[in-house]
């Protein structure tokens, strides 16, 4: 069995009176990309700080390529992490930030990071303080990079960037995949950012995992079926239903299921990643029980 | 050489997408055998999607035979597609715009007759294997 | 590590190193005029017997000079403590790159130890070069006083002490309080409570002082009127040459301190009509009535025959040890404070 990325147990994380992750238990595999997607304040942020050994559990564990986070200086090596707002000394020069990217990680890529800084067409000699958003997250990304990790976790790496910007620091993540063999997490909060990249998938709703699958399974077993009003209830057991809209005649709804749809009076429709991710953050907000972890038929 | 584009809202897996799109080339004469498929790495330079999405595309092609992957050089178009006579297709289409017209002119909106034309097709053409 | 916590503090390394270079320049120049001075004015005096002007002449030398650099001197240990050791690990907190900085290949502990280590050391290098170099300059001037004591905390090495102290103590209230300018103002606060302190509790005490029996006939006292209540006695007494006197009291024959009530009730006996002087009128001072003079010197032998004054004292020999004392306690409390951080940033932190 190979090491998976990430995995946590009974994972809790409790800021005195404020929970934000509540026994959360998911494995994560390796050599994939990975989106984690919530609303603000599902525990995306606190979730990746345990990761990289920034925070400790309150209860719980979490094992990061085999290893507990932050163990020591092995475990931090094969780890890359960009924190939310792509953090940087403003007052050091983008130079001074590669010398101590190479002083500071064994494994680091000096060619690499040399030569994406020349790409990117920045004067290594320019503070930090002083670049756009989108390259300080590409310089910031640079760093995560050069460490030669065997896992990326980002934190809301997009959030803030202008559309170019966001589509030019997908593109230089996706050749760093196309060119390294490193797993990668990701976080957002908007699905439509994460959904050109990531083929596996973990939605985070108020501390816990509401959803989580490879994204062409996911894709490829919901799908809406609208026709003449109906009880979901009356649906044979292997359709799973996730939500309902009655209007008029006509019923809506979204279903999962892993069978082939049979009934001829439905007229199937595919659903957008959007639309399904939607669907479990509102079942996971009204309290309804969660999706079984990972939808493979054989696991 | 085949430029790829992707539709985020249309509900189909992005691999899909991509086979459909060779597919389609293949059947229009775009892609003959012995034509290169992009890398991976050059489509997610144009397109900033998961390499994974696109070596999983080319093992579904190369599994219906249409491709063939050869290390260190790349992909390569191997097989070939029925293609529709072109006289044919014309005939099609020309029947096509004479029904329109006649759609039109009997007071049918354009919005109308793309609904017409969507429920038939779903209709006549679900029993076929898109992918 | 080593090397980035330097590319970190270069700027303000550089910045404080060549203020202290403009410094010694100034200090050299002006120290070695000082000296001459003293050569010419004071060295002969013994010789011609006018010592009290020419010593007066030459310490009225540099005057600004001499009051701006026992000032820099008092507050520089709490300047470079608190502004370096204040944001040594707030700023990161404060500003998010401690999630840079945590997650490249360097253990927290190392970290921590290195930064403290390392920023630590040229702040206490920065002073130990201060205050040589103040010190150096004094030190003809402090040869015209009988003992250093009056300067003790702005010579030699205490200062050295007080700002390694600072810089710990600011580096872990940086750390607790994770805000650069509360951590500032909240060392601040801890160093003036912990120089107050030990100034006045602990200090006297570093060795047990010693104790001398003085006639009153010898020693100034006066009297004293509180908050409306009877006339006391006071005394001010003087220990041996260049002692530092922590306290003079007046004691009775058998070696039993006089209190409050006891001495009151001697005045209020012996010393009638004691009271505060008249004001002075337009014209001038009002003459005493007659017979003052007469009560007040028979209240005053009356007096040195009752009572004895008891000097506590430090003598000047023990200047040196009390340096090395204070600074051992500052250094210890230093570590405590590098240890209690250290402890919060790999334990607590979270």
């Amino acid at each position: 069995m190979t090491i998976a990325a990430l995995e946590t147990e009974g994972l809790t994380k409790r800021y005195g009176r404020r929970t934000a992750l509540s026994d959360t238990t998911m494995t994560i595999p390796a050599g994939r990309v990975v989106g984690l997607v919530g609303p603000n304040g599902a525990g995306k942020t606190t979730l990746l700080h345990l990761a990289v050994g920034l925070l400790e559990p309150t209860s719980g564990s979490i094992s990061v390529l085999g290893d507990r986070p932050g163990s020591g200086p092995e475990a931090l090596a094969r780890v890359g992490f960009l924190a939310q707002e792509s953090p940087l000394y403003s007052r050091l020069r983008i130079d001074d930030h590669l010398r101590a990217g190479a002083w500071l990680n064994p494994r680091w890529d000096a060619d690499f990071a040399n030569a994406r800084i020349a790409e990117l067409g920045l004067d290594p000699r320019q503070r930090a303080g002083t670049l756009s958003g989108g390259q300080r997250s590409q310089l910031a990304l640079t760093m995560a990079v050069a460490k030669r990790p065997d896992l990326l976790l980002l934190d809301e790496p997009v959030a803030a960037l202008d559309p170019l910007a966001r589509r030019e620091f997908l593109q230089t993540l996706m050749e760093v995949v196309a060119a390294q063999s490193v797993s990668i997490v990701l976080s957002s909060h908007l699905i439509s950012d994460l959904e050109r990249v990531c083929d596996y998938l973990v939605v985070l709703v108020g501390g816990r995992v509401a959803l989580s699958g490879d994204v062409d399974e996911i894709l490829a077993t919901h799908h809406l079926l609208s026709g003449p009003q109906r009880d979901p209830s009356s649906l044979p057991a292997s359709q799973t239903v996730l939500e309902a809209s009655h209007i008029g005649k006509q019923s809506t709804l979204l279903i999962r299921t892993t069978d082939p749809i049979l009934d001829p009076s439905w007229t199937v429709t595919p659903v957008t990643l959007d639309d399904i991710v939607l669907a479990y953050m509102k079942r996971a907000r009204d309290g309804v029980p969660n999706a079984p972890r990972g939808l493979a038929v054989a696991s | 050489m085949i430029e790829f584009h992707l539709d985020p809202s249309s509900g189909v897996a992005t691999y899909l997408q991509l086979v459909q799109q060779v597919r389609q080339a293949l059947r229009l004469g775009l892609l003959e055998p012995g034509d290169r498929l992009p890398t991976a790495q050059q489509v997610v330079t144009s397109l900033a999607i998961n390499p994974n999405t696109v070596l999983k595309a080319y093992r579904d092609l190369e599994r219906e035979g249409l491709v063939r992957a050869k290390p260190g050089l790349g992909t390569f178009v191997v097989g070939r597609l029925p293609r529709t006579d072109p006289q044919e297709q014309s005939r099609f289409r020309r029947s096509m715009t004479e029904w329109l017209r006649k759609a039109r002119a009997a007071g049918l909106s354009p919005d109308e007759i793309e609904a017409i034309y969507r429920t038939a097709a779903r209709d006549a053409l679900a029993e076929e294997d898109i992918a | 590590m080593t090397r980035f916590t330097w590319l970190q503090s270069r700027t303000q390394t550089l910045a404080v190193g060549a203020l202290l270079a403009a410094l010694a320049i100034a200090l050299a120049i002006t120290g070695i005029h000082l000296s001459h001075l003293y050569s010419d004015l004071v060295k002969p005096c013994a010789a011609n017997g006018d010592c009290g002007l020419a010593t007066g002449e030459f310490s009225n030398h540099y005057n600004f000079l001499q009051g701006a650099l026992m000032f820099l001197l008092r507050v520089a240990p709490a300047i470079i403590g608190i502004f370096w050791g204040g944001p040594l690990i707030a700023r990161e907190l404060e500003t998010g790159t401690y999630r840079l900085a945590w997650t490249q290949t360097v253990s927290r502990q190392r970290w921590v130890l290195t930064k403290l280590a390392g920023v630590g050391a040229m702040a206490v290098l920065a002073a130990g070069l201060l205050t040589l170099a103040i010190t150096w300059w004094y030190r003809a001037l402090d040869s015209l006083n009988d003992s250093m004591w009056g300067v003790f905390d702005a010579r030699d090495v205490v200062p050295i002490g007080y700002t390694f102290f600072a810089f710990m103590a600011g580096a872990l209230l940086g750390a607790v309080l994770r805000r650069t300018v509360p951590a500032m103002a909240a060392s601040l606060g801890l160093l003036v409570f912990a120089r107050i302190a030990i100034q006045q509790w602990v200090r006297p005490h570093l060795l047990s002082p010693l104790h001398q029996t003085v006639s009153l006939a010898n020693t100034g006292f006066g009297f004293m009127v509180r908050n409306g209540g009877r006339p006391d006695l006071v005394v001010k007494a003087g220990g041996p040459r260049g002692s530092w006197v922590i306290n003079s009291q007046l004691v009775d024959h058998s070696g039993h301190v006089a209190g409050a009530a006891e001495r009151m009730a001697f005045v209020a006996q012996n010393c009638p009509n004691i009271g505060p002087p008249p004001l002075s009128k337009p014209n001038g001072p009002v003459p005493a009535p007659p017979g003052a003079a007469a009560a007040f010197h028979n209240c005053a032998d009356q007096a040195a025959r009752t009572f004895h004054v008891l000097v506590t004292y430090q003598p000047a020999s023990r200047y040196w040890p009390f340096q090395w004392l204070e600074l051992g306690i500052y250094i210890l409390l230093g570590l405590a404070a590098a240890g209690l951080c250290f402890w919060w940033v790999t334990k607590r932190i979270i």
